[in-house]
């Protein structure tokens, strides 16, 4: 029926105003990484069950790149930053 | 040869001219609003922001953290743009027919809206002044209140008349009445 | 005389008397009653058929549980099935007709289906329909098919409006009961935002029901006024006849408003229902309890219902359930029924009571009989009497109505909606409410709680609470004294052995107790396989009554406490929820939001005919007096626009604005291609790689100033691109300085095509556009004949001498209507996307068609475009990776039909000339093809294996859907001016 997400640009928002991006930790490698690096960036994903890290685009509102973390089990969510916000706080390895 | 030509708007298809009998509850089209897309520079955000909160005869709508709807009724499209032009780090772009714009009032606003939008318009919640894109009616649309009991709607050309027919439907249990402002 | 009405009392407006009918037979009835209290009132007990057995069948509650008294309410389009006699409000005119007999309700054949009930146990057709297999199809389905199901749909389309909406709350409470009305006051009081939904068309829940004394007035009378108060606070929301069905993620209530259910003729402006979504900061659920039917033999006979029951019909519409009114009970609300029976002047003729004793207070001279069991009913459309066992000891005791209690279940669905399971008490011997966290708590007898005055007391107590927690708490409310309750508490009773009838567990699917031991014999001992082996829990009513007997009988066989089977899974939707509702206005053409270009006008007015491409509506074609097909317009168009010209609207093409002094740094590192270079004033086709290094879109973009770009994407990726962007800048570089908006619809964009192109364009363009000033790929700024600013671009996607013309999007149609009058002379037409199909595919140019998710730029024979020097671009590392540059790729080519005369499909397949189609030796496939009136024959573009090698070589084209089989030459994809010296005229 709905769920909520929290824009820290717009507040309070039902999902349909997002697409989700899936993982956020994996990190663009340098055009000289080796091939396992890419393959690994492009193709491999953890799929874990519960606190996990994703791309939300907020695609009906500010049209920012949301990064999420939340319990993929329960909805829980545990905070909502800028996507670009999280590049530069250096959350992803 | 000079040609002529005539300007036409898009709700031209879906209403005919001014309403001369507005029920309390009334959707109005403005028919040649200037509205311009304003982006700052990142790190910018705050002066441009500043500029266009003080700029005369526009009013700001928030799109995002750089982003901005400015929107005028008064003065004309070079008018503004020579105007936006003068704040440093911001780029503008004329949305003026890429954007339709509706102003919905009366007493039974916000019970017609909370059929078109998921977003809580309560005045303690979203006061007056407050403007915000948002879902309504299937379109991303920026929203504004602008008085106790009205809005503005500013909803991408291509998607208005439905826009404008699914507020209409909402509206039906309200006798929302609708027309050209001008 | 049985049930009947009473002379005087009950919450109905005895002045408003109401007319309806059941099948076909005219009653009365009053404002205030329900379907059900009606239809007693008028002495109908029978009121349907059992499911499975055709059983006669009567109302067990009085509420919303009820799992019998289904009825068809109206007809034609507007006859609903399986409506809920015992919750339709009733009005003047209601139809009702009863389901699942034939020819009546009261001679109905299919009960023929209880003398061969012996067969007919759990896993019935598991077992009899397996086999022979070709059985199934043909005699087994239609047969069950045939017999399935209760009542019918109507086949014809709704004729009412739906609709959804938000709420927003600080608090919601569910349900208006003593719980619940304390609550809302408490919080209303406060100042909160508080809605207060309730499934029925009056709030008062069991005070309406209730004999006792709030606040030194009836129970009924206190509701009154506690609604009277929040009805007069403005931070109070109201919603009766409001199921809250639903709880969701992030504190989001699904629920669902009958509007006009009840009325007799619907307003065409109101919606029959409103799907509401709540969005609240706290909740309290404040259901109530479901009161529990026994389990012993015949227990369905109509006539016999839960105690809770016969004293709602009786305090609240003033109807006694019988004339002579046998009780059978383990606990208090059996004695208050008979009490209040009693004081009505009904005739009680027996309690029962399972308890060895009690201390409950027997109204004066009825009859206890203690440590007792009812075995058996007698009576066929309605019960006559019952056989009464005690100590061995049996005995035949009339009667016309049997209340039953068999204690109570808290109603705690929704708390168990998102994955939490109920929990067992032995204290309470019932399923409570789990935790679920401080937002959503339950209260009242949804919280165990047994009397009114403790129901009272924790309404108020959860509202403070849930103040607490949103900071508002200011102080506390009284709770009014309570006189004259009784005390609700009950010993267990799952069961009675002997029966010597069928004893039913759950009414609705006719499973009784034999099937539960069955399901357990044969291995189905989980209690979710239970279900639906046996189906005990399923369909409308998902066990509403029957769960909890169901869980503590199996526990009973198993030797276990109930505790340990646990309960089925409790999912959305609480009560059944119209299709209608939850699709709200998207119906019909309002399905989806549709997209108009700006120059629908100026097609619609040259007679084209649209074609849905995405959301948007697109002109296709634009037929001429004459032409009797498609392909004649188009053939027609194509043709003249290679020997004049034409004019297609493109506005539904993606155009992004992109500024900043990083915008050319990011277009090289988006395209595959390079950009930095781009000079001001001139357009570039440029190619977008995913990053696993294969095609993601294609379009042009344009440099306006030194940090001002335009991009085109093409109609179906406009979003995907400009997300695309967006990703990227934001994530991989945000220290770009770059941004961009989409101006998609700012624009009306028309392509002039033609060799007389530049001709009229020069009639409608101020500025200079001769080759030498306006040339290939030129894109800039220009002034119309007249002052409209425009952006005009020369670029070309049929091959011939074209520019695309971008003016604002309400001019876009006076433009386009000055641009056919400039080319008068010059025969100009207008022209669809499907010519401007054909005249790409000439050309041999690729759409998503051919860039299908799979091809690489080589694929497509734009390798050229991939600028490797570059240091990054996306998809320039995984481009090179061995599969994406294997020599036997599928590659782009052209095919002809060696027979000029024969056709051929998208989608076909290719095969070596001889070849044996298999998948094996499949050589590609056919991506786009169209007959070509340029070259006066079929032609395709395609994908073949090591393709550019294979020019000239004889290939057969295979259709195994369409059946045909067509030789074909493989040439170069361009077939029109492949030197493009028509673009540089």
């Amino acid at each position: 029926m709905a769920s909520l997400i929290t824009c820290p640009h717009c507040g309070t928002r039902p999902k349909e105003e997002f697409s989700i991006r899936g993982a956020a930790a994996p990190k663009r490698p340098s055009p000289t990484a080796k091939d396992e690096a890419w393959h690994r960036y492009v193709y491999v994903r953890d799929n874990p069950k519960g606190r996990y890290e994703e791309y939300w685009h907020h695609e009906a509102g500010c049209r920012r790149f949301l990064v999420v973390e939340r319990d993929n089990l329960t909805h829980e969510v545990f905070g909502v930053t800028d996507a670009a916000e999280f590049k530069r706080g250096g959350a992803a390895e | 040869m000079s040609i002529h030509l005539l300007h036409r708007h898009v709700l031209e298809d879906h209403i005919s001219g001014f309403e001369t009998d507005p029920n309390p509850n009334h959707l109005s089209v403005i028919r040649r609003p200037v509205i311009f897309s304003v982006l700052a520079r990142a790190g910018h955000e705050a002066e441009v922001a500043e500029a266009l909160w003080n700029a005369e005869d526009v009013a700001p709508r928030l799109c995002g953290p750089y982003e901005w709807l400015a929107v005028s009724r008064t003065v004309g499209a070079e008018t503004v743009e020579a105007m936006l032009s003068e704040i440093a780090n911001a780029s503008v772009i004329d949305q003026s027919d890429g954007r339709v714009l509706m102003e919905i009032s009366g007493p039974g606003v916000r019970k017609i809206l909370a059929g078109c939008v998921a977003v809580d318009l309560h005045p303690e919640v979203f006061e007056e002044g407050r403007s915000a894109t948002m879902l309504c009616c299937h379109a991303a649309a920026n929203i504004a209140r602008t008085g106790k009991d009205t809005f503005e709607i500013i909803v991408p050309r291509s998607l208005a008349g439905s826009v404008f027919e699914a507020l209409m439907e909402m509206g039906r249990e309200h006798a929302l009445t609708r027309g050209f402002a001008d | 005389m049985t049930s009947y009405r009473l002379g005087s009392g009950g919450a109905i407006n005895r002045g408003q008397s109401l007319s309806f009918t059941f099948d076909g037979r005219t009653y009365k009835g009053f404002e205030g009653d329900t379907l059900a209290s009606a239809l007693l009132a008028n002495d109908q007990m029978l009121m349907a058929r059992s499911f499975k057995y055709h059983r006669p069948r009567g109302v067990v509650t009085a509420g919303s549980a009820e799992p019998n008294a289904l009825m068809t309410i109206g007809s034609g389009a507007r006859a609903e099935p399986n409506a809920r006699a015992t919750v339709v409000e009733l009005y003047n005119g209601l139809a009702a007709t009863s389901q699942n007999r034939w020819p009546s309700l009261k001679r109905d054949f299919g009960a023929v289906n209880d003398l061969f009930s012996p067969f007919l146990g759990a896993g019935f057709y598991y077992k009899t329909f397996m086999w022979p297999g070709v059985f199934w199809e043909k005699l087994y389905e239609p047969l069950i098919r045939r017999a399935a199901g209760l009542g019918k749909i109507a086949m014809q389309a709704d004729p009412d409006r739906y609709e959804k909406s938000w709420a927003h709350c600080d608090l919601l409470v569910i349900g208006a009961g003593p719980a619940g009305l304390m609550a809302t006051l408490a919080a209303g009081r406060a100042g909160v935002r508080v809605i207060l939904a309730d499934e029925g068309f009056r709030f008062g829940g069991s005070l309406l029901s209730e004999s006792a004394a709030v606040g030194g007035r009836p129970a009924a009378e206190f509701a009154a006024e506690v609604v009277e108060e929040l009805a007069s606070l403005p931070n109070v929301t109201l919603m009766p006849r409001t199921t809250v069905f639903g709880w969701y993620d992030d504190m989001v209530f699904g629920a669902v408003e009958r509007v006009q259910k009840h009325v007799a003729s619907p307003s065409p402006d109101l919606p029959m229902e409103r799907l509401w979504r709540i969005v609240a900061k706290q909740a309290i659920l404040a259901a109530g309890a479901e009161e529990r039917p026994i389990v012993f033999g015949g227990n369905d006979k109509p006539g016999v219902m839960t105690a809770g029951a016969a004293r709602t019909y009786l305090n609240r519409y003033g109807v006694a359930v019988g004339g002579k009114v046998a009780i059978f009970t383990n606990g208090g609300s059996g004695y208050r029924t008979a009490a209040d029976l009693v004081a009505q002047g009904v005739d009680v003729t027996a309690i029962i009571d399972a308890r060895p004793q009690s201390a409950d207070p027997v109204p004066e001279s009825i009859r206890v009989i203690h440590n007792g069991s009812v075995i058996a009913t007698k009576g066929r459309h309605r019960i006559e009497g019952l056989i009464a066992e005690r100590s061995g000891l049996e005995e035949v005791i009339g009667c016309d109505a049997l209340a039953m209690s068999g204690g109570w279940s808290p109603i705690v669905h929704l708390m168990c909606q998102r994955g939490a399971k109920p929990v067992w008490s032995d204290e309470k011997q019932a399923f409570l409410a789990p935790d679920v966290g401080s937002a959503f708590a339950a209260a009242g007898a949804a919280a165990g709680r047994a009397s009114l005055s403790e129901c009272l007391k924790d309404g108020a107590a959860k509202a403070h609470a849930a103040l607490d927690a949103l900071g508002r708490l200011v102080g506390s409310i009284d709770i009014p004294e309570v006189e004259g309750e009784y005390d609700p508490a009950f010993a267990p009773l799952w069961y009675v052995p002997g029966a010597r009838d069928k004893a039913f567990v759950d009414f609705q699917n006719d499973v009784h107790v034999g099937d539960l031991g069955l399901a357990q014999r044969e291995g189905f001992r989980h209690i979710e396989h239970t279900k639906r082996y046996t189906t005990a829990g399923m369909a409308t009513d998902q066990g509403k009554l029957g769960n909890v007997n169901t869980a503590a009988i199996v526990a009973g066989m198993r030797g276990v406490s109930p505790a340990e089977i646990g309960t089925t899974t409790f999912r959305p939707f609480y009560t059944p929820v119209s299709f209608g509702a939850l699709a709200g206005a998207a119906r019909a053409e309002r399905a989806a939001p549709v997209k108009t270009s700006p120059l629908h006008g100026w097609a619609r007015k040259n007679g084209a005919a649209f074609v849905e491409s995405g959301l948007w509506y697109r002109s296709a074609w634009f037929p001429r007096e004459g032409e009797k097909t498609w392909r004649e317009s188009v053939d027609r168009e194509v043709l003249n626009v290679r020997a004049n010209a034409g004019l297609c609207d493109v506005s539904t093409l993606g155009k992004i604005e992109i500024f900043g002094r990083g915008a050319a740094e990011f277009l090289d590192r988006i395209y595959s291609n390079g950009f930095l270079k781009l000079p001001v004033g001139r357009a570039r086709y440029g190619l977008m790689l995913r990053e696993d290094g294969i095609v993601f879109d294609d379009g042009t973009a344009s440099r306006l100033s030194e940090n001002h770009f335009v991009m085109t994407t093409t109609t179906a990726y406009a979003a995907e691109v400009l997300t695309h962007l967006e990703f990227s800048a934001q994530t991989f570089w945000p220290e770009l300085d770059v941004r961009f908006v989409s101006s998609t619809d700012q624009w009306a964009q028309m392509s002039l095509a033609g060799p007389k192109a530049r001709i009229i364009m020069s009639r409608v363009v101020q500025d200079d556009i001769s080759d030498a000033a306006f040339p290939f790929l030129a894109a800039r700024e220009v002034t119309l004949r007249g002052g409209l600013k425009a952006r005009l671009f020369r670029i070309s996607f049929s091959g011939e001498l074209a520019y695309e013309l971008a003016v604002p999007a309400g001019y876009g149609e006076a433009v386009a209507d000055a641009v056919m009058d400039a080319g008068h002379e010059e025969e100009i037409c207008a022209y669809g996307v499907e010519a401007l199909n054909v005249l790409r595919i000439e050309k041999g140019h690729i759409t998503h068609s051919e860039l299908d998710g799979r091809t690489t730029a080589d694929d497509v024979g734009l390798g050229r475009m991939m600028a490797m020097q570059k240091p990054d671009f996306i998809g320039k590392r995984l481009s090179t990776r061995f599969g994406l540059t294997a020599a036997d790729r599928l590659q782009l080519v052209g095919l002809k039909p060696i027979e000029a005369d024969k056709d051929i499909k998208a989608g076909a397949h290719l095969l070596k000339d001889g070849a044996k189609p298999s998948l094996a030796n499949d050589q590609g496939f056919v991506s786009s093809a169209c007959f070509s009136p340029t070259l006066g024959h079929f032609i395709a573009l395609a994908m073949l294996k090591s393709g550019r090698e294979r020019i000239g070589e004889r290939i057969m084209v295979w259709d195994g859907l369409r059946g045909s089989e067509v030789p074909c030459e493989v040439c170069p994809p361009v077939f029109v001016d492949p030197e493009n010296s028509k673009l540089h005229l």
